[in-house]
């Protein structure tokens, strides 16, 4: 069964040490972007960028972009943008964007015009993903968090609508309106570009993923939970007469591979960074009122025993938040995280904080080596 | 105590949980972004002088909210329903905090409902020198201590705020709270409109306002002077965001006074 790689930074503007991070309550939203110095972007664009061309040279079979707002872990603010670069600048990766804020966007056509000029552009090689934004992300655009899951079935629904339907239409819905939706601009992919949705742990992302037999990609949940919602995926659809294979499953987990355990433990000790501050708010930041059901309250509960970034090193490998070591003992991880979960795509965040561009690139390359083809069987 | 009852106000479909008691003249309280207080002690002291209405807003508490409700023009635009299904016109009104916006909103849309409006501490209008606390970003707990000028002078505090409040309260809250972001999240507790809207407003208002409310700056009590002619502002001293539970007397005063 093969299986395919992608690679993913949140391209961190990760020049925030401990002592500052800590003089704040989170990193998120109100953390102030006076602390951010633009040429120092510049640079860290160009190296992230590079890093992208070179993990599709290296064997990945797929880059990964998402966006955050108010924040230095996340650099990359609009997927739109950076898939358009990496579009232009590879030729055989697919490009997953995960991806587009729905609930936040006030013009679904655009959107959707969007994504189909980037299928255009790269050729047919974007996956949409489709989020509904972290709750952060409410208060970052002041978009009611209430509406947040309606806003996204809707903008959904019109973006798929304009993608298969020829125009003119019109759209008289609850949040969005328009009198002739006709964008020019119409994917390569028939009859659309393939949907995903991230979900860490909410039973009502995954119906709807089942509903739409999209792709479900489990974002940084213990490994048992993961299984849980996969399973309940799988007999969901199998309730609606349908079975659901490898490829409707992803997983994302960090992962940093080195020449011998011994130094991959000491250089991944970077993605402490990015599994620490970034993760800390205020609960206000995370869940504004409104943003969650109740269920989905409940199962965030049930989530992890202790927040990430309360973990030690040690804790985020054993519960496979984090993978670390030689190519032998990462592909030992995978393939048992691989094997156990059934999954078509594995999403690996590779550079993560402050991990430098020399580990970086060693990683990407022994990833491309090494450990993408011992999993491929 | 007065004696009170509980009933459910069908109002087109939507039923309505409403606290009723006392004698003389109705009264209509409108509480506010979090939610219905029960029958406290300051309104069992309006009740020995009027007919108190104390409702939930929809969405609040046990009272349902139809769907097309999601603003508070909506909700006054319902609340002349839920008059009119009562046979009422020409009441006094007494609306607190975010109840003091609907108050406004009706009594500028609607010029029978009412014939005296008094508005505590009442969101509704936009501050040019000030801002109103935003009250979903922060926790209960730190809303909780804007609330009061002085937690120590408010009678019964430990009763009102139980250290370990029960699932139930903490649902019912969590779920008030969610309301209150489906009708205020934006604009931030205020209607762009409402101070032109006001100027059709002719009947007797009076505005009470806690001079050291944190959470609504006493600029608005004054705006709220300024939009409706012939009002006016009482102020309390040393006296936070809910006047009548830190500061009882004086808010009766103020308030007898004018509803007489």
């Amino acid at each position: 069964m093969s299986l395919d790689v992608f690679y993913f930074t949140e391209m961190p503007y990760h020049h925030i040490d401990d002592e500052l991070a800590e003089q704040w309550p989170s990193l998120r939203l109100t953390f102030p972007n006076s602390y951010f110095d633009p040429n120092k972007a510049t640079d860290l664009f160009k190296r992230y960028l590079d890093e992208f061309q070179y993990a599709e040279e290296a064997g990945f079979q797929g880059l990964m972009i998402n966006e955050h707002h108010n924040t230095p872990s996340c650099m990359d603010v609009e997927v739109n943008i950076t898939g358009g670069i990496l579009a232009r600048l590879t030729s055989k990766a697919k490009i997953l964007m995960l991806g587009n804020m729905l609930p936040t966007s006030d013009n679904p056509p655009r959107l959707a015009e969007e994504i189909a000029m980037l299928d255009v552009i790269s050729g047919g090689r974007i996956i949409s993903g489709f989020v509904r934004g972290i709750g952060v992300e409410s208060w970052a655009n002041n978009t009611n968090p209430v509406y947040n899951r309606e806003r996204f079935e809707e903008c959904h629904d019109l973006i798929i609508k304009t993608w298969t339907t020829p125009g003119p239409f019109r759209w008289e819905g609850k949040h969005y309106n328009y009198r002739a939706v006709n964008p020019w601009m119409v994917p390569v992919q028939k009859p659309h570009p393939p949907a995903w949705v991230p979900g860490t742990g909410s039973p009502e992302t995954v119906e709807w993923a089942v509903k739409h037999r999209y792709t479900y990609a489990a974002f940084l949940t213990e490994l048992s939970r993961a299984k849980q919602l996969f399973g309940s995926y799988r007999e969901q659809a199998a309730a609606a007469g349908w079975e659901a294979g490898p490829d409707k499953f992803a997983f994302m987990i960090c992962a940093h591979v080195n020449e011998t355990d011994e130094k991959a433990q000491e250089s991944g000790k970077a993605f402490m960074w990015r599994m620490g501050h970034p993760l800390k708010g205020p609960r206000e930041y995370w869940a504004p009122p409104g943003y969650f059901s109740q269920a989905g309250v409940a199962a965030n509960a049930a989530r992890r025993q202790k927040p990430m970034n309360e973990m030690t090193y040690e804790e985020l490998q054993e519960h496979n938040h984090l993978v670390v070591g030689s190519p032998e003992t990462v592909i030992k991880k995978l393939r048992h995280i691989k094997d156990e979960l059934g999954i078509g795509s594995l999403l690996l965040e590779t550079q993560g904080g402050p991990l430098s561009h020399e580990d970086t690139m060693r990683s990407i390359k022994l990833m491309g080596e090494e450990v993408i083809p011992a999993l491929q069987d | 105590m007065v004696a009170f009852t509980e009933e459910m106000v069908d109002v087109g479909g939507t039923k309505v949980h409403t606290l009723k008691g006392g004698s003389g003249e109705p009264l209509l309280l409108l509480h506010g972004a979090n939610g219905n207080s029960g029958w406290a002690k300051f309104v069992d002291a309006l009740a020995e002088k009027y007919t108190v209405y104390y409702p939930s807003h929809p969405g609040y508490g046990k009272s349902e909210r139809p769907d097309w409700l999601e603003t508070i023009p909506d909700m006054a635009c319902f609340y002349t329903w839920y008059l009119e299904t009562l046979g009422l016109e020409g009441i006094r009104v007494i609306g607190f905090s975010m109840g003091g916006w609907i108050a406004s909103e009706i009594a500028a849309m609607c010029n029978h409902s009412f014939s005296k409006l008094m508005l505590v501490d009442a969101v509704g209008i936009k501050p040019n020198d000030s801002e109103i606390a935003d009250l979903f970003i922060i926790s209960p707990a730190q809303v909780l201590d804007l609330v009061y000028h002085d937690p120590s002078q408010v009678p019964d505090y430990e009763m009102l705020y139980p250290a370990e409040p029960t699932p139930e309260q903490v649902m019912q809250a969590e779920s008030n709270r969610e309301m209150a972001v489906r009708l205020c999240w934006k604009p931030y507790m205020y209607d762009p409109r409402l101070p032109s809207l006001l100027q059709r407003v002719k009947i007797p208002t009076r505005m009470v306002w806690g001079k050291n409310d944190k959470i609504v700056p006493l600029e608005c009590g004054e705006l709220y002077k300024k939009a409706i002619n012939g009002s006016d502002l009482v102020v309390i001293d040393n006296c936070g965001h809910s006047p009548q539970v830190e500061k009882p007397d004086e808010f009766m005063k103020a308030a007898l006074d004018f509803l007489a």
